[in-house]
């Protein structure tokens, strides 16, 4: 991300300064105005959408969903322990209700609960962060509330596209998953699988709870 | 009939915490407290990406950038206006959050590229901070296909996410 603000911003500002420098500097305090705006918004947007999921949370609703997807997960993710299913379906349950902050050390937990092949990313965990990385979207409710708040006739009716695009990205990621994890397998025939199942990590102790988000 | 999607699921969130003696006022109390504190965390990237934005529209950059993505990505339905979205998405979260509002500004709310940002942006995931952070406490450190697979689905799902905005 450094190297590529970098690089962006200074070419944009040589090329201000060579076309018309007396704009160079007002466009940068321009666009810190447009982030405070769009701050002052999202305090809006967030306190709304954070309370409903306080809500959701409170009344147990997450972990009815997770409970939900537990026996697909099964199925997807082949010959983990119950204890990497338990994380492995918060996190896609949370991810797929927005919530990026309980998703975030849910997956990182997955991850250090699975079976591991040593350095290299094993099947189940791609899949895992191939799901995440396109993940179906029940309510994109932040985005919905940006658009209200810019004057939209009907903020939500982008719920339906939404939710079939990120179906479509999801299942089509699971298949190309599993298409190269079949490749694979015949390609080289494994026995480091039960020797380093044997090992685990302890992650509960160190993760951090943040945004998915930088 | 979207308009009460979201109106309905909170009436019926609202119920159901009644039924489950869930403190309401509480709920909402602690969302407006969390609110507050995650914005102030976020500024700071929203800000900065902003000024990289603005800086990048005002120097002819972006329309130069829209005018050679026009052809490729007019062959997938994509209009040109997304190219810096569709750049920006796996990387940064408040970042897509910002381009989004200021394509929103441009296009009007409703038109049709706007639409399509509002789709993508909320179908979308910031594929190199999940790969990061998700791995960062574990010894693994060679991805394989994870990345590819994801950025290609990616980019399917935003051209999908198109065309259903042209008929829905």
């Amino acid at each position: 991300m450094n190297a590529a603000f970098t690089l962006l911003t200074l070419i944009s500002l040589v090329m201000l300064t060579v076309l018309s420098p007396q704009k160079a500097f007002p466009t940068l305090i321009e666009g810190v105005g447009g982030a405070v705006a769009l701050a002052f918004k999202l305090v809006a947007v967030y306190a709304v959408w954070l309370s409903v999921l306080k809500m959701a949370e409170a009344t147990g609703l997450d972990k009815k969903l997770s409970r939900g997807l537990r026996p697909l997960i099964r199925k997807l993710f082949k010959g983990e322990s119950d204890d990497a299913y338990d994380h492995i379906s918060v996190n896609l349950a949370s991810n797929m209700l927005g919530m990026g902050g309980v998703a975030t050390p849910a997956g990182i937990k997955a991850i250090g609960s699975m079976r591991s092949d040593g350095v290299r990313a094993s099947d189940n965990m791609i899949l895992l962060v191939v799901i995440n990385a396109t993940s179906i979207q029940l309510i994109p409710a932040a985005v919905i509330a940006i658009r209200a708040a810019n004057g939209s006739a009907d903020a939500a009716d982008i719920f339906l596209p939404t939710f079939i695009s990120t179906a479509v990205s999801t299942l089509s990621g699971i298949l190309i998953c599993k298409t190269l994890s079949l490749k694979d397998k015949h390609n080289k025939n494994d026995i480091s699988y039960d020797l380093n199942s044997i090992v685990k990590p302890d992650f509960c102790k160190k993760f951090k709870y943040g945004r998915n988000d930088k | 009939m979207s308009v009460y999607i979201l109106p309905v699921l909170l009436i019926l969130l609202i119920v159901y915490c009644a039924v489950k003696r869930v403190k309401v006022y509480d709920c909402f109390l602690a969302g407006a407290r969390d609110s507050l504190s995650l914005v102030k965390n976020i500024f700071p990237y929203i800000a900065a990406i902003f000024i990289c934005i603005e800086a990048f529209k005002a120097s002819g950059l972006a329309q130069a950038l829209a005018d050679v993505l026009q052809k490729p990505l007019s062959y997938l339905g994509i209009p040109s206006e997304l190219a810096q979205l569709i750049a920006l998405v796996p990387l940064s979260g408040n970042g897509t959050i910002a381009l989004l509002e200021s394509i929103i500004k441009d296009c009007g709310p409703d038109s049709y590229p706007a639409r399509c940002a509002a789709v993508i942006s909320g179908a979308t995931e910031t594929i190199f901070y999940i790969a990061a952070v998700y791995f960062s406490s574990s010894s693994v450190k060679k991805l394989r296909y994870a990345i590819p697979v994801s950025l290609f689905c990616t980019l399917m799902g935003a051209v999908v996410a198109c065309a259903l905005c042209r008929v829905m």
